[in-house]
């Protein structure tokens, strides 16, 4: 039995992030690597150096207008009468003390101690990955406006403050690419369980027993409440299951080839 | 609730043989179409610099033998990485030449030498490195005055004026405090000339580190114990002195 996981608004906000989050990789990452062949050949995907930048610039402001409905829509889905419980319930993605507890039952597990965390609807690491983005974001939007209108800005900051924009721009840039390039990835495709896809993101669904194994709690909730037979899924069809796996595998694909290119070639650029 | 099934890696691939064998040869058909631009790098980047390396021709047969590439050549020549001029802070205090309308009068080989030979560090900044802007479209031709002489273009009263705004119109004296020589944020130097720049790196530094050191080791060791049966128990009382005999008694 499939297990209904993301909604299609949910769904259709992480392929928003995921497109958006390649490009700005491929433009961005094809401009500071400029100097380099790698950095070249990924500028000509996107049309050369000036272009990129032009890419870049859009696909951000159409990050931030994402980034902003989401917000409205957190804001929205936040139900006033039951505020603690929407806010610090289990279905909340707000991180709370039993996370720090699950993190630690999951270390000692996979030492070959204890039994794995039971863990509810969203794990410790999903809500990571979730407000890492609320942190890299406005950090790169901010200092990504202050570059792009450096006259303006420096009317209101001094002028080295675009040297540390443009430091700052970078190392978080590599940080949260290379985060989502091994550690996101890794997650979603490598891991045994999830391999070769964790398909959850975009079929919506999830396996009945898989779910039992990796969020017994949630399952449990689930029928206490009753709602188990509600949350009932359809299998996704053939034609939607092979056109996301291709989309998926295309991304990691792209992911690596950044990831591994950046490594080689590393040495040959500067922060600054 | 039914009881946790059995421990199933590999739970997800519900997939008969041939998409197995589909989905790997996608794999490979992507690296192959990804990869090989890691071993497309040369030592030397342009083509037009070893066909003259290797003969003598009157530089047109470049222009008409080897299609030139779509960007400038980056030809990667070893730089002196060390630095001939120190203009640490320390140093800072009792060079003098700063305030020279002729920052470079009386030194020796001075016109046989390219200025990056001399100041390596300068040539590292993004409009060198980036923008491919050579040190006189900025420091102007000879003589070279030092950036603190009253009267040079360099100084910061005419900076933002005569050189910032040659390219970029409407520049501010604000903007012309931008430094354009950052120096490096790794070195310890960098902590009093530019503190900012030095704690903002070090922090994504901490940032980063502290991400990765807590994440990859967790996202491995857990990836790796899926693998193993969910029997699997570390017996730490095994090893323990003493505990012996409750052991055999298991
Ligand atoms: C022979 C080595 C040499 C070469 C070649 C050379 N410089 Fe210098 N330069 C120096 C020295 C030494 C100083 C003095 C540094 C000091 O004051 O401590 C100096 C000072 C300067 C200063 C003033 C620094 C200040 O703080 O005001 C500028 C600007 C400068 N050089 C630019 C250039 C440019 C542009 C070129 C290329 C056209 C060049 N230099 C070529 C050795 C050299
Ligand atoms: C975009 C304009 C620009 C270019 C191009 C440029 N400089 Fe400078 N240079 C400056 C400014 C402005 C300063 C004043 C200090 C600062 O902003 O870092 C400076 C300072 C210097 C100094 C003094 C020491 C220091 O780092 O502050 C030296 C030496 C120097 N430049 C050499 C060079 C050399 C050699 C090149 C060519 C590789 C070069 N510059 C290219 C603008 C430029
Ligand atoms: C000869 C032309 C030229 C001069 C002179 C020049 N610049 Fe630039 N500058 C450029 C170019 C071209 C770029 C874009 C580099 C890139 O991103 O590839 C740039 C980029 C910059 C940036 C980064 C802005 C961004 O959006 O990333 C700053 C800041 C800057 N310059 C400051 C200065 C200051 C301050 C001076 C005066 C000391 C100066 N420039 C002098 C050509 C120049």
């Amino acid at each position: 039995m499939l297990l209904k996981r993301f909604n299609r608004t949910q769904r259709l906000s992480h392929l928003f992030l995921m497109l958006t989050f390649l490009i700005q990789s491929g433009t961005g990452f094809g401009r500071l690597f400029i100097t380099t062949d790698f950095g070249r050949s990924l500028c000509k995907i996107f049309g050369g150096y000036e272009a990129a930048i032009v890419i870049h610039f859009w696909v951000g402001i159409l990050m931030m207008t994402g980034f902003t409905v989401h917000i409205v829509y957190l804001i929205k889905r936040i139900k006033r009468r039951d505020l603690v419980n929407s806010v610090m319930g289990p279905d909340s993605l707000v991180p709370g003390p039993q996370d720090a507890q699950h993190l630690f039952q999951r270390i000692l597990w996979t030492m070959g101690m204890g039994s794995p965390p039971k863990l509810d609807r969203w794990a410790y690491w999903e809500k990571f990955d979730y407000w890492a983005v609320f942190w890299g974001l406005p950090l790169l939007a901010v200092t990504g406006v202050m570059l792009k209108f450096p006259l303006l800005t420096t009317q209101v900051l001094p002028g080295w403050t675009l040297n540390i924009a443009a430091l700052l721009h970078r190392a978080e840039a590599i940080l949260a690419a290379s985060f989502i390039f091994i550690v996101h990835f890794f997650i979603g495709h490598i891991r045994p369980l999830s391999f070769p896809m964790n398909e959850a993101m975009f079929s919506g669904s999830v396996h009945l027993e898989e779910a039992m194994q990796e969020k017994p709690l949630w399952v449990e909730r689930l029928k206490q409440e009753g709602k188990l037979e509600m949350m009932k899924a359809e299998r996704p069809a053939l034609w939607y299951r092979a056109l996301y796996f291709v989309f998926g595998y295309s991304a990691l694909g792209f992911g690596l080839y950044i990831l591994i290119n950046g490594i080689v070639y590393g040495r040959f650029i500067q922060l600054h | 609730m039914t009881e946790v099934i059995l421990h199933k890696p590999f739970a997800r691939l519900r997939f008969t043989r041939g998409a197995r064998i589909w989905t790997v040869a996608i794999v490979l058909a992507l690296s192959a179409v990804f990869i090989p631009a890691v071993w497309a790098q040369k030592e030397v980047t342009s083509k037009t610099y070893r066909s003259r390396e290797r003969e003598k021709s009157t530089g047109r047969y470049e222009q008409y033998e080897a299609k030139p590439r779509l960007y400038q050549p980056h030809i990667r020549d070893p730089r002196p990485r060390a630095e001939l001029i120190t203009l640490a802070p320390t140093a800072e205090k009792v060079r003098f030449r700063k305030y020279l309308a002729d920052s470079h009068v009386g030194l020796r080989f001075y016109e046989r030498r390219t200025c990056v030979s001399c100041h390596p560090q300068q040539a590292r900044s993004l409009h060198a490195v980036r923008a491919k802007i050579t040190c006189r479209q900025c420091h102007g031709d000879e003589p070279i005055a030092g950036n603190s002489h009253y009267n040079s273009l360099m100084h910061k009263r005419r900076k933002y004026a005569f050189v910032c705004a040659k390219c970029h119109k409407g520049s501010s004296p604000s903007f012309a405090t931008y430094r354009i020589h950052e120096p490096s944020p790794l070195s310890l130097t960098t902590q009093k000339t530019f503190p900012v720049l030095f704690y903002a790196f070090w922090f994504m530094v901490v940032l980063a580190v502290g991400t990765f050191a807590a994440f990859i080791p967790h996202t491995l060791s857990w990836g790796l114990r899926e693998f193993l049966p969910p029997t699997f128990r570390l017996e730490i009382r095994r090893y323990l002195p003493g505990k012996k005999k409750n052991n055999a008694a298991d």
